[in-house]
């Protein structure tokens, strides 16, 4: 399951008369990673494309042209149709449906461009609109020069004065003066500079138009009226269009998709006048399946060959990609997501998403950690489920499901629902709690505690006698001194292992690259300081410097450093030691941001429960008034539900990053990522078999 | 009376609580500069090339160590040690 499905090299030869059934077969197969012919041999040549591959492509473009102007996009299909009923609809939707859709769609795209234009000139000219001249006299003279526009303060005197003969109309509204002055051609360049110290700006008239300038205003706006309510019947007429039509366009669109994929095909083959030959990849476990399959499809006159090993890591050298299919159990599955988002496993690498799995629950459970808000994610994403039926969210949703139960056991164990103190109490033990260690007389005599060490006390599991289950050790109560001090260690411990895995994995990883010295003296190491530092921690908690532990440890390390400089790197790879001891402290977030909103609930049950509560029913701390318990359930609500909010966001991405940061530095991606397994075929969606 | 308070250690714990609020709080202000630049960086990288999200994050989480060194100061400081002893 950390490896990568097994593939094997293989070539297929035959001749050119059953190159067609051969695609058909290999298409509907959907198991041959392709491996595109590069040209290389002079005796081959590029394969030409069989059947009407360019009819395909038109028919494509129109088809898409026609989903974008329906706005239909690729979904999960609601209705599947057989090949037959989609066959005779082609025709149909694609030339009478098309050609309407288009059609009005282009009729829409007019009416929004004129809208647009007589929008405009009605909002250039509503600046003039006070000016006593038709618009049509605003322009066209050869002897006369016009200026329109605005202006800052009266232009009458100073125009009279560049030029005794003019002519000008003035108009205020709102703040602004508009100016329409006339005067001969001769004087344009006096009354221009006049009118600049007015602080004149010109405007453009919108030409073709005439009448007073009000009028031709409420004509613009009233067109534009009339062209809004044309358009909505055809808008309405594309939306049924869309509803009626949209799972057979798509159907339409996989169908031709797939008979262009086969038709272009052999682009990607090396052929000869006469023979072809198909290189690939696929799992070894599918080369009988394939064999027998081809072979029945071409009646034999075809070869289909799998490489020895040799060969096959001979091309893998000359710079060929073993593809990667990831193989990991359904439960497991959406967490390829995660590793995805990072990045392709190599073929000879580990495929971390188990890992991912095991871990990324138990950090989210660890830090969310609340029976309530588990509960709510849990019952929110599988609501989300039915909605988002994409892969990509279901694979979200159900890394958030499983993350959500583990969120749920953890709650139990720190006694929360709602944050800790309240509910827990009153649900499981009938009692009231004022102070988070409640009112446990003798709090360090129940539970496990795990008494003193070096330093101080070790902090204890289970401050409260409460609940009683697992020898009184749990609930927990996070919040308090004695288990923070645990769940410190706990942190680390789980960072300890987490690297360490990671380690682990990546001396296998250098190994199965033939990198002996890239294993030994740089992956292991790490793995040793990492390990040894934290055992140094716990002897140096429990027992001090003089600690057998922590003598044992600093030896290792020493050794860890030694064996560092001595790798590929030199002295330069001591350089990265505060990085290791970094990525175990990063680990401490674990218990941070779990506090931190243990700490807000908390708080929201504080405000409700001690302050706002009694303070509205006149300091009493039993029976509330009606008011003081809305008010109080409000706050809770409000606070909780953005705790929860932050909740489920931040215990998603600190676990990914410790998985992104820690854990894959140690092992992942080191040799740049792979390349994916997809195979020559497509999953038919939308239409059955 | 302030004698009392220094005299009672209330003074010692509360200097101990401000300092370890600004051990939290000013790696946090470290690890959010340090972070800025890089985010946008990112948001450019993503809005070219969705591909690189996974790689995006990665780098943008970084810094966010910071504020867990800071915040196991303060961790050790409220917790493990304690000015009473």
């Amino acid at each position: 399951m950390l490896r990568p499905v097994e593939m094997s090299r293989v070539v297929v030869a035959g001749s050119n008369r059953v190159i067609e059934p051969v695609i058909g077969k290999l298409h509907e197969l959907n198991l041959l990673h392709v491996v595109n012919y590069s040209g290389a041999d002079e005796s081959f040549g590029m394969g030409k494309p069989v059947g009407k591959a360019s009819e395909y492509a038109e028919q494509l473009i129109k088809l898409r042209s026609i989903e974008r102007y329906l706005d239909i996009e690729d979904k999960m299909p609601d209705k599947q149709f057989p090949e037959s009923q989609v066959l005779s609809q082609i025709d149909g939707i694609l030339d009478n449906v098309g050609d309407d859709v288009i059609a009005t769609a282009e009729r829409i795209a007019e009416i929004e461009n004129d809208i647009k234009i007589k929008q405009d000139q009605a909002k250039s000219l509503k600046p003039l609109a006070g000016l006593p001249i038709d618009l049509e006299l605003l322009y066209g003279y050869e002897s006369l020069a016009a200026f329109v526009g605005n202006v800052a303060s009266p232009v009458e005197a100073d125009v009279s004065k560049a030029s005794y003969v003019n002519e000008v109309f003035t108009a205020s509204s709102g703040g602004s003066n508009a100016v329409a002055v006339f005067v001969p051609v001769d004087k344009a360049g006096d009354v221009s500079a006049a009118l600049a110290e007015h602080g004149f700006s010109e405007m453009s008239v919108p030409r073709g138009l005439t009448g007073s300038i009000a009028g031709a205003i409420s004509t613009l706006e009233s067109d534009a009226k009339r062209l809004e309510s044309e358009k909505e019947p055809l808008q309405k007429k594309l939306k049924d269009v869309r509803a009626q039509n949209e799972d057979m366009i798509l159907a339409i669109d996989e169908y031709i998709s797939i008979l262009s994929q086969k038709a272009e095909s052999p682009l990607r083959f090396a052929s000869t006048d006469n023979a072809f030959v198909i290189d690939g990849w696929l799992p070894t476990d599918q080369y009988e399946t394939l064999k027998t399959e081809l072979e029945s499809a071409a009646g034999g006159r075809i070869q289909v060959e799998m490489l020895e090993s040799s060969e096959a890591d001979k091309l893998v050298e000359s710079g060929e990609d073993i593809p990667t299919k990831m193989q990991n159990p359904s439960i497991v599955r959406p967490y390829e997501l995660i590793t995805r988002l990072f990045a392709i496993p190599e073929y000879k690498e580990f495929d971390p998403t188990l890992l991912i799995f095991i871990f990324f629950p138990l950090m989210f459970g660890l830090i969310l950690g609340d029976v309530a808000y588990g509960v709510i994610s849990l019952i929110v994403m599988l609501m989300l489920k039915r909605k988002f039926r994409t892969p990509g969210w279901q694979s979200l949703i159900n890394i958030v499901i499983i993350a959500s139960i583990w969120a749920i056991i953890f709650g139990f164990l720190f006694g929360e629902i709602f944050g800790p103190l309240g509910l827990w109490d009153y649900i499981f033990s009938g009692v009231h709690h004022v102070g988070i260690l409640g009112t446990v007389a003798h709090p360090h005599e129940v539970g496990i505690d795990f008494g003193a060490g070096f330093y101080g006390p070790l902090g204890r599991i289970g401050p409260s006698g409460l609940g009683d289950f697992a020898g009184a050790m749990f609930p927990m109560y996070r919040l308090a001194t004695a288990s923070v001090l645990v769940l410190i260690g706990v942190s680390i411990f789980i960072g300890v292992i987490h690297t360490g895995i990671g380690s682990i994995l990546g001396v296998k990883t250098e190994l199965a690259y033939g990198e002996k010295k890239h294993a030994y003296f740089e992956r292991l190491p790490v793995l040793l300081f990492q390990v040894f530092f934290g055992i140094g921690l716990l002897g140096l908690i429990v027992g001090g410097t003089g600690n057998p532990l922590v003598l044992l440890s600093a030896l290792v390390i020493v050794i860890s450093i030694v064996m560092m400089i001595k790798g590929p790197e030199g002295v330069m790879g001591a350089t990265h030691i505060p990085f290791f001891v970094s990525n175990l402290i990063s680990y401490l977030r674990l218990l941070a941001i779990g506090l931190a909103s243990v700490g807000v609930a908390f708080a929201a049950n504080q405000l409700a429960f001690y302050v706002l509560m009694p303070m509205l029913s006149g300091g009493a701390h039993e029976g509330f008034t009606t008011i003081a318990i809305v008010v109080g359930i409000v706050v809770l609500i409000m606070v909780h539900f953005i705790n929860l909010l932050l909740g489920i966001l931040s215990p998603f991405m600190h676990p990914l990053r410790l998985h992104y940061v820690e854990m894959f530095t140690k092992f992942y991606s080191q040799h740049g990522g792979g390349v994916e397994y997809s195979p020559f075929g497509r999953v038919r969606r939308f239409l059955s078999e | 009376m302030v004698v009392d308070i220094i005299v009672d250690g209330g003074i010692l714990y509360g200097l101990v609580a401000v300092g370890a609020g600004l051990a939290t709080g000013l790696a946090g202000i470290g690890a959010g500069v340090g972070e800025q630049g890089i985010g946008a960086a990112v948001v450019g990288v993503v809005a070219e090339e969705p591909g690189f999200l996974g790689k995006g994050l990665f780098l943008m989480l970084l810094p966010e160590t910071l504020i867990i060194f800071g915040l196991a100061v303060s961790l050790i400081l409220m917790f493990a040690w304690t000015p009473f002893v």
